[in-house]
């Protein structure tokens, strides 16, 4: 590898991720949270009166509860001041819910996103693509073929309207309520954008369908929710991919999301996030698995200020399962607390949970995971493995798995290693002509290979370049 | 604080015991500020998941538990050459320099409430001194325990190049006491450069007694220590192991093995601290549960920014016989240095199906094979314990228990 092409490929990675837009509001909240902004953001999205109530009472419960600071080792929220952030901006283009050409789009969207690279993804390995700008989606298609079976993605907003019995037994009803905690009860109060998709019975989408999240504006917060029924026998595959600009002010993103995989149905959840470094990313993800679906966690943190995200699943029936493969690096600055939930509630339900963590320049990363047996779960298995690679001593690479087992006969490993970047195989390297920073980067590619060959090749590609741009502290 | 002080305590109980046995005024003080902050303390940290506590210590009736001017024991202290193994009162008239100098030096009394109660209440213990030089083998302390509550307090010292082993054995003496009981047991070590501490704990009460230990070691330069613990009896036992590897070089062991039936509860912690260079710790328990036992395990292996090349190893494995069981476990890595090897893993599962059949074929009741595995379930365990008696010791009660 030529240091030329990599100047080239950093420069480029670099634009792709890092610029801002001067962009036109059509819509833009009062600063904070009141009663009066979650009936203006109702309002101004035309929605049905259940909805509104669901909202004004998620809202109720995100002000009764308190503020999560007692985890030990957490990342610092005391900055986190809802009051000061915009919840919602409406985006000015002519078609509400998002267009479904490209071209169409405003040149200032359109551009962002030929930046991001979405549209070449779309031509060339997708089913369908969701653009989210700011809290609206603004571009949204899928392919014919699939939807004359029956197969929807649209986006959320859409769907309360045109999907309004699905969405209203399914949303934050049963997966996540908003009383599961506080940025939940906050997400269900001012939840905007995001996507729904409903594969029916037997239906093999054998393409991704992808969804990419932007946030362009200062000290605003993203609220998606995401939102996927998968019927009985069917397939999907969801990847959804956000970045932001970085500003000088906070940002928060609190997105929610909830997979209903139905008997014999299998999803995969795959996320490359890239939050710039101001943002605050404190997620709800959640899974409920019935008899024998199987679900699929693929998850890649790097950006953020702070991460707080445990993707779980809840695999109810007999013989549901469950794979995590998550990875996460934290450069100077950064605290990425992540890990997964497995609830094995039912008999012979299986999970695993490979994690792989980097930390770098005083970069904090924790694994934090909960697998919980439950009584009656009885021949349920589950195996983790942590894997965290150190550059440092300013750094911090912690692990905090919790098991919890009320069953016998169960078989459950968990297994976590620490370690630094082998002297040995460095030296290996540089003895085959590589410098010292290439030797590096081609190990921490191959210390992460297990989750990008999990991802489709553009989105292994970006995580790779994503890595190797941290790795030379470009980023950012 | 959410446990309100025991009306029987008051600082006249605590100069009460103080006076009686002729403590000099800086334990006295020591006893009357841990009393002070009873009010500010709260609990040991018990692991929390979202909805549950693993371990209640705040549901226990502490009102009715301690009885601070009602305690009695009977312990016996078995001596090695060159070693002096004191009852805590003669420790008090005999060396008081020592203690003044070390007591509280690696257990901070103001750790936490209970650390503070068993500090203000204290009426037993022993203090064990090595001086310089001296290799000592099979000093012993089996403490029976005859009241309602039983406060106790032991301090090693080693000097330089010093090594001992010493077994410790706790159970119910016959103290004529009915209903619940509460015993505390806080441990210190401090280390001389270069010396060798294994010290061996094997708990044994009754089923009525809730147990709260907090034994805590400070490893000095090349020095090692080696803890076992192991626990079988008690209805709760909330049970602390913790070194900190201060010294370059220095080295530690914690090896714990509990089995709990019925409806015992058992929340058993490993902790180590790596703050010194070249330092190596490695954490093993194995626990076996039956009936409605219930156990809770946090292992912690701590590596400071300035601990370049440390190793540290931890492993725990639990055994389930019942359906009705619950093994909780959590074992943390906290890694500040990136010089460093760390693994930890935990198991939980039931006896193996195929030994289990491999055994029955050859015409070993099924019973009888069950038993033999768990037998040998303990023995990675075991191997690691130095002292021949509390290996025995040990392996009876388990014997005792599968049958």
């Amino acid at each position: 590898m030529s240091s030329d092409q990599d100047h080239l490929k950093q420069t480029d990675t670099e634009e792709r991720f890092d610029f801002k837009k001067d962009s036109k509001e059509a819509f833009r909240s009062e600063k904070g949270l009141t009663e009066e902004t979650i009936r203006a953001i109702s309002e101004d999205k035309d929605e049905p009166e259940w909805m509104l109530e669901r909202r004004l009472r998620a809202l109720k419960q995100y002000h009764e509860m308190p503020m999560p600071t007692d985890w030990p080792g957490q990342p610092d929220l005391s900055e986190v001041d809802v009051d000061e952030i915009v919840p919602y901006i409406r985006p000015d283009v002519d078609v509400r819910g998002g267009v479904d050409d490209w071209t169409e789009l405003p040149d200032e969207i359109k551009d962002t996103f030929d930046k991001l690279g979405i549209p070449e993804a779309e031509k060339n390995a997708l089913s369908g693509v969701g653009a989210q700008y700011e809290s609206e989606v603004v571009y949204q298609n899928m392919q014919e073929r699939w939807e004359e079976k029956g197969v929807v993605f649209c986006n959320m907003d859409e769907a309360v309207q045109e999907h309004e019995k699905l969405v209203r037994e399914h949303f934050m009803t049963t997966c996540v309520p908003p009383s599961d905690n506080k940025f939940a009860a906050l997400h269900g109060a001012v939840w905007s954008g995001g996507s729904f998709v409903y594969v029916p019975e037997d239906t093999t989408v054998d393409m991704p369908v992808q969804a990419y999240f932007r946030m362009n504006s200062e000290g605003m917060g993203q609220f998606e929710h995401t939102l996927i029924i998968a019927e009985e026998g069917s397939e999907v595959h969801y990847i959804e991919g956000c970045s932001a600009p970085k500003y000088s002010a906070f940002n928060l993103h609190s997105g929610g999301v909830e997979v209903f995989v139905n008997e014999d149905a299998h999803v995969q959840y795959s996320t490359v996030q890239n939050w710039s470094k101001n943002t605050y990313n404190l997620n709800t993800k959640r899974a409920i698995v019935e008899k024998n679906g199987r679900m699929e966690w693929i998850s890649g943190s790097m950006g953020s200020k702070a991460t707080m995200l445990y993707p779980s699943s809840i695999l109810k029936g007999r013989g549901a399962s469950d794979n995590h493969i998550t990875i996460a690096f934290a450069g100077e600055g950064q605290n990425i607390d992540t890990g997964a939930k497995v609830y094995h509630n039912a008999p012979n339900t299986k999970s695993t949970i490979e994690s792989k963590s980097i930390s770098k320049d005083g970069g904090r990363t924790n694994y934090r995971g909960l697998v919980h047996i439950a009584d009656g779960a009885h021949g349920s298995s589950t195996a983790v493995e942590c894997d965290a690679l150190m550059f440092d001593n300013e750094s911090t690479s912690d692990t905090m798995p919790y098991m919890e087992i009320n069953e016998s006969t169960v078989d459950v490993a968990h297994e976590a290693t620490v370690g630094k970047i082998g002297d040995e195989d460095v030296f290996y390297l540089q003895s085959r002509g590589l410098d010292d920073d290439d030797a590096k980067q081609m190990i921490v590619s191959g210390f992460i290979e297990p989750i990008t060959e999990e991802l489709p090749i553009e989105y292994a590609v970006e995580l790779n370049r994503l890595v190797e741009l941290e790795m030379e502290g470009s980023l950012g | 604080m959410s446990t309100q002080l025991p009306a029987s305590i008051s600082e006249e109980t605590v100069t009460e015991i103080s006076a009686e046995r002729d403590e000099p005024d800086w334990l006295l003080q020591t006893r009357l500020d841990a009393l002070a902050a009873l009010d500010d303390l709260d609990m040991p940290s018990v692991i929390e998941t979202p909805g549950r506590r693993w371990t209640n210590l705040e549901g226990l009736d502490y009102e009715s538990l301690v009885d601070p001017l009602d305690q009695s024991d009977e312990t016996e202290r078995v001596t090695a050459e060159g070693v002096e193994v004191l009852d805590f009162e003669t420790a008090v008239a005999e060396h008081p320099a020592l203690l003044k100098e070390h007591f509280g030096s690696v257990v901070d009394p103001q750790t936490n409430y209970l650390t503070a109660l068993s500090t203000a209440l204290f009426t037993t213990g022993t203090v064990i001194y090595v001086p310089e030089g001296v290799d000592a083998e099979d000093v012993k302390v089996r403490a029976e325990m005859n009241s309602r509550s039983l406060f106790s307090h032991t301090l090693v010292v080693t000097e330089d190049n010093s090594s001992v082993t010493i077994l410790e054995r706790i159970s119910n003496g016959d103290g004529d006491v009915d209903g619940d009981r509460y015993f505390s047991n806080l441990v210190e070590i401090v280390t001389g450069e270069n010396s060798y501490v294994q010290y061996g704990s094997l708990q044994n009460l009754d089923e009525d007694v809730y147990n709260f230990t907090l034994k805590r070691g400070d490893a000095n330069t090349y020095a090692t220590i080696s803890w076992i613990e192991g626990n079988i009896g008690s209805r709760l036992t909330r049970s602390d192991i913790e070194t900190e590897l201060t010294g370059d070089s220095s080295e530690t062991k914690i090896v714990g093995a509990f089995f709990g039936h019925n409806d015992q509860h058992l929340d058993i912690n490993a902790r180590v601290w790596h703050h010194g260079e070249h330092t190596t710790a490695d954490l093993v328990t194995r626990g076996v549960l039956d009936d409605e036992a219930r156990s809770v395990y946090e292992g912690v292996q701590d590596v400071g920014r300035d601990a370049w090349d440390t190793s540290s190893y931890q492993r725990e494995n639990t055994l389930m016989l019942s359906d009705d069981s619950e093994a909780d476990a959590s074992p943390k890595l906290i890694i500040h240095n990136h010089d460093t090897e760390a693994s930890h893993s935990a198991t939980v599962g039931q006896v193996d199906k195929e030994d289990l059949f491999y055994m029955t074929s050859r015409s070993i009741p099924e019973n009888t094979a069950r038993n033999m595995l768990v037998e040998g379930f303990f023995v990675p365990v075991l191997e690691e314990v130095e002292v021949d008696e509390l290996r025995e010791d040990i392996d009876d009660l388990i014997v005792a228990r599968l049958d």
